[in-house]
């Protein structure tokens, strides 16, 4: 398991937090659309444990996570911090709180790959 | 540009270690044969074609995403992933060029 | 799906137009809240009203919104006695249109924290494609 495993990695939750941002997207606009129910992705180790990863052993050294192909779809739903009579399940404010989540995970995932990838840089200098 | 970069910088490493290394084999050519694998000329060989891969790949990325049809994430990935490999390419190409006029200033 | 981060753009700036269009119709009903009808017993200004829709965006694979209809309210006029009015009819009562200030007022302060919000998603998406962008500088 390389260093490059770790790049893999960021790849997938990079794709997870993008798709999750467009479902708060989604839920932020339809926020007054009648019967519109709130819908939220799987949790990014659900993702990780879920996906059946088909491990491409042909070298002991380079292991592939199979996640980029990541399986993520979007759940409804099942609690909501308040529901109105119009059926629109949406909370701007959960939604909002969602969006910070997804900012700092965002910002950690390019902290840690922009790191990495200035470490083998400078480790390949002659 | 990509044949540009490929010819000057990393081509130029398997073509001395191939002059080099085959005059420096010679005389142990019989244990050499059995072991060609592990030689030290493929895998130069092999390291530079992953690195020629990857750097079109980076051009690939960048032409795509210019167009609008790559997302900007994975545009940045592959381009990650060119600057990686030419980085090391580049560090083996010079430890070979070294290596080589070690091996010219030699006396006979 | 392509890039889910150009995917939440265009989501997002639905929501903006979709929030504009509703806030154009509060701000009619509130111009036109004493609007009275021109002739002897005509109709007053009737109350609009805006109803949106979930959109699926193939291109984004995402769900925008879209003004489903704009539409009339039909609750019956307010009615009063005026007879000086040029509005009244034979029995001197004038219809005022349907529009409840509160109501209006109520709905501009919800359309203003949904447009905030829908601009909040863009500033955040606008982040991460910076962050992205920065991995390459140096």
């Amino acid at each position: 398991m390389g260093p490059l495993y770790l790049f893999e990695l960021a790849s997938s939750q990079a794709r997870w937090l993008e798709l999750r941002q467009s479902t708060v997207a989604s839920n932020v606009a339809n926020a007054n659309t009648p019967g519109f129910k709130a819908r939220d992705v799987e949790p990014f180790n659900k993702v990780l444990d879920g996906t059946p990863v088909r491990l491409a052993m042909t070298s002991p050294a380079h292991m592939k996570l199979s996640a980029a192909e990541t399986d993520t779809r979007a759940t409804a739903k099942k609690d909501s911090w308040e529901v109105v009579h119009s059926g629109n399940s949406v909370s701007l404010e959960q939604e909002m709180v969602k969006g910070g989540d997804i900012g700092r995970d965002y910002s950690m995932n390019a902290a840690i790959v922009r790191s990495f990838h200035r470490m083998l840089l400078s480790g390949a200098k002659t | 540009m990509l044949d540009a970069i490929s010819s000057t910088a990393i081509s130029a490493g398997p073509a001395l270690a191939r002059s080099t290394g085959m005059e420096m084999t010679a005389p142990a050519a019989g244990a050499a044969q059995s072991g060609g694998d592990a030689g030290f000329d493929s895998v130069l060989k092999q390291v530079t074609t992953d690195a020629i891969g990857t750097l079109k790949a980076g051009e690939a990325a960048s032409i795509s995403g210019i167009q609008g049809k790559e997302s900007t994430r994975r545009v940045v990935e592959a381009l990650m992933s060119a600057e990686q490999t030419l980085q090391s390419a580049v560090a083996v190409r010079d430890k070979v060029v070294q290596a080589y006029q070690e091996v010219v200033r030699m006396s006979i | 799906m392509l890039d889910s981060l150009q995917a939440s753009l265009s989501v997002a700036s639905s929501g903006l137009e979709a929030q504009s269009t509703r806030m154009r119709i509060v701000s009619e009903n509130l111009a036109n809240a004493n609007a009275t009808g021109r002739a002897a017993g005509a109709d007053p200004y009737q109350r609009k009203t805006v109803t949106f829709d979930a959109a699926m965006d193939h291109a984004a694979g995402a769900q925008l919104v879209k003004v489903k209809e704009v539409g009339v309210d039909r609750t019956p006029f307010r009615v009063e006695y005026d007879p000086g009015h040029p509005a009244a009819d034979k029995a001197g009562y004038v219809k005022l249109p349907n529009v409840n200030m509160i109501i209006e007022m109520a709905d501009m302060r919800e359309v203003n924290r949904s447009y905030e919000a829908n601009l909040q998603v863009v500033k955040q998406v606008r982040s991460m494609l910076g962050m992205t962008v920065d991995l390459l500088r140096s």
